[in-house]
């Protein structure tokens, strides 16, 4: 999936984590804000890069602010921003990409 | 609990409850807010917040609702709305107390002076900026200039810095100005000192006299002018930005008209050299100005325009009229 432009998804609050998604050049750049980034940090990337792969997303710029949210929220957060920098939204395929 | 996004001006009975809340948390509502975002509960409005250009601000939270995550929410909301609207890259100020609570939210110091921090939502925002721009050898001076438009005393001021260093960065400022954009603006300086081979001029991104660092500026209220808050802006001019560009002189024309502008000189001559950064204020050619020259464009008075700007500006003046 291309990232056409920059797009950002879900909120700061409890729970929560912020997602923003932005070009690049090339490869994927990941950076991590979080308060249990020495408990979670690992896990967290890993969530995000899994679902970047999974959504076919080669060359982007993303930045996660998070804010204690569990794994589930994590992926729906990344999937939505990709989605909407990819101005892919209204044509999700459920089941498929995003499962 | 909700959150409304609105445009301004507010509704008369909003604007009374937002100004109540920003009152009670010790902020004043300095006007130049695009939109506010309104947090209510049962009717009760209990934390706002606004999107000034790049900025947000007038962040409050009634003393009531603190500890419930009202800040992050309306923090939230402006900043997909601000998404939602293009504008992409965020700057914030605030007090250094609350500065672990907003880099926690993503935000990261571009410059903190003794009561303030400016914060930005990229780690690589300025460092990006300043890697943008080359870096020269020798003794470098700085101007940084609105040019709406670039007059004849712009080029005094220019001609004049130049003489005096070796390399010469000129920085127009890239925040809309009131008549010309900062893409004719650039062009315009570009043009107007294509001769002198030691002048170098960039946009001034956000870094210089913007709506982030230096929001009195554009508000342009003179009659707080005693109120202008410019520490900010020369502080990041002078530990972040002279540094890496090897700066050590710093150029401004004299201003006898706006108290506003008079009162960033005036810090300037405080400030600057603290910092091992020379400051000379340059006499201004007399009766030319930007706002002369606006003004006589307004009302079509062509033969007086000429006098006050160079023949690149005029050619520029008169595209536009076309």
């Amino acid at each position: 999936m291309e990232i056409k432009k920059t797009a950002v998804a879900g909120t700061l609050e409890s729970s929560d984590c912020m997602v923003t998604v932005e070009p690049a050049a090339k490869g994927l750049e990941l950076e991590l804000e979080s308060a249990v980034i020495r408990q979670y940090g690992r896990q967290i990337r890993k969530v995000a890069m899994e679902t970047l792969k999974r959504l076919g997303v080669k060359k982007a710029r993303v930045s996660i602010v998070d804010k204690g949210a569990l794994d589930c929220t994590i992926k729906a957060r990344v999937e939505c921003a990709v989605m909407r920098a990819a101005e892919h939204e209204g044509r999700v395929n459920w089941g498929g990409m995003i499962r | 609990m909700g959150i409304g996004i609105y445009s301004t001006p507010l509704s008369v009975r909003q604007q009374e409850d937002y100004l109540k809340l920003l009152e009670a948390c010790g902020l004043r509502d300095e006007g130049d807010a695009d939109i506010v975002a309104l947090m209510t509960e049962d009717d009760r409005l209990i934390a706002c917040g606004a999107l000034a250009g790049h900025t947000v601000k007038q962040l409050a939270v009634d003393s009531e609702a603190e500890g419930q995550g009202a800040m992050a929410a309306v923090l939230s909301a402006l900043i997909a709305e601000a998404y939602a609207r293009g504008v992409h890259r965020l700057f914030l100020c605030t007090k250094p107390e609350n500065l672990s609570i907003f880099r926690s939210m993503g935000f990261h110091t571009v410059i903190e002076t003794g009561d303030a921090v400016l914060l930005e939502n990229r780690k690589d925002g300025l460092s990006g900026f300043l890697a943008s721009i080359p870096k020269y050898e020798g003794v470098c001076g700085a101007v940084v200039c609105n040019c709406d438009p670039f007059t004849l005393g712009h080029r005094h001021l220019i001609e004049y810095a130049a003489a005096h260093c070796d390399e010469l960065y000129v920085f127009a400022v890239s925040e809309k100005g009131s008549m010309f954009s900062p893409e004719e603006r650039l062009d315009m300086i570009r043009k107007g000192t294509a001769d002198l081979a030691n002048c170098h001029v960039f946009e001034s991104d956000l870094y210089l006299i913007s709506r982030a660092t230096f929001p009195a500026y554009f508000i342009r209220d003179e009659s707080r002018a005693d109120l202008v808050k410019s520490d900010l802006d020369i502080e990041l001019f002078c530990k972040r930005i002279a540094p890496a560009l090897n700066i050590s002189r710093r150029f401004a024309g004299e201003e006898p008209f706006s108290p506003v502008t008079r009162a960033y000189n005036e810090r300037m001559k405080e400030l600057l050299p603290e910092n091992g950064i020379s400051f000379e204020e340059i006499p201004r050619l007399s009766e030319i100005s930007a706002g002369k020259v606006r003004d006589h464009i307004a009302s079509g008075e062509y033969g007086k325009i000429r006098e006050m700007v160079p023949e690149s500006t005029y050619e520029v003046i008169q595209s536009r009229t076309q």
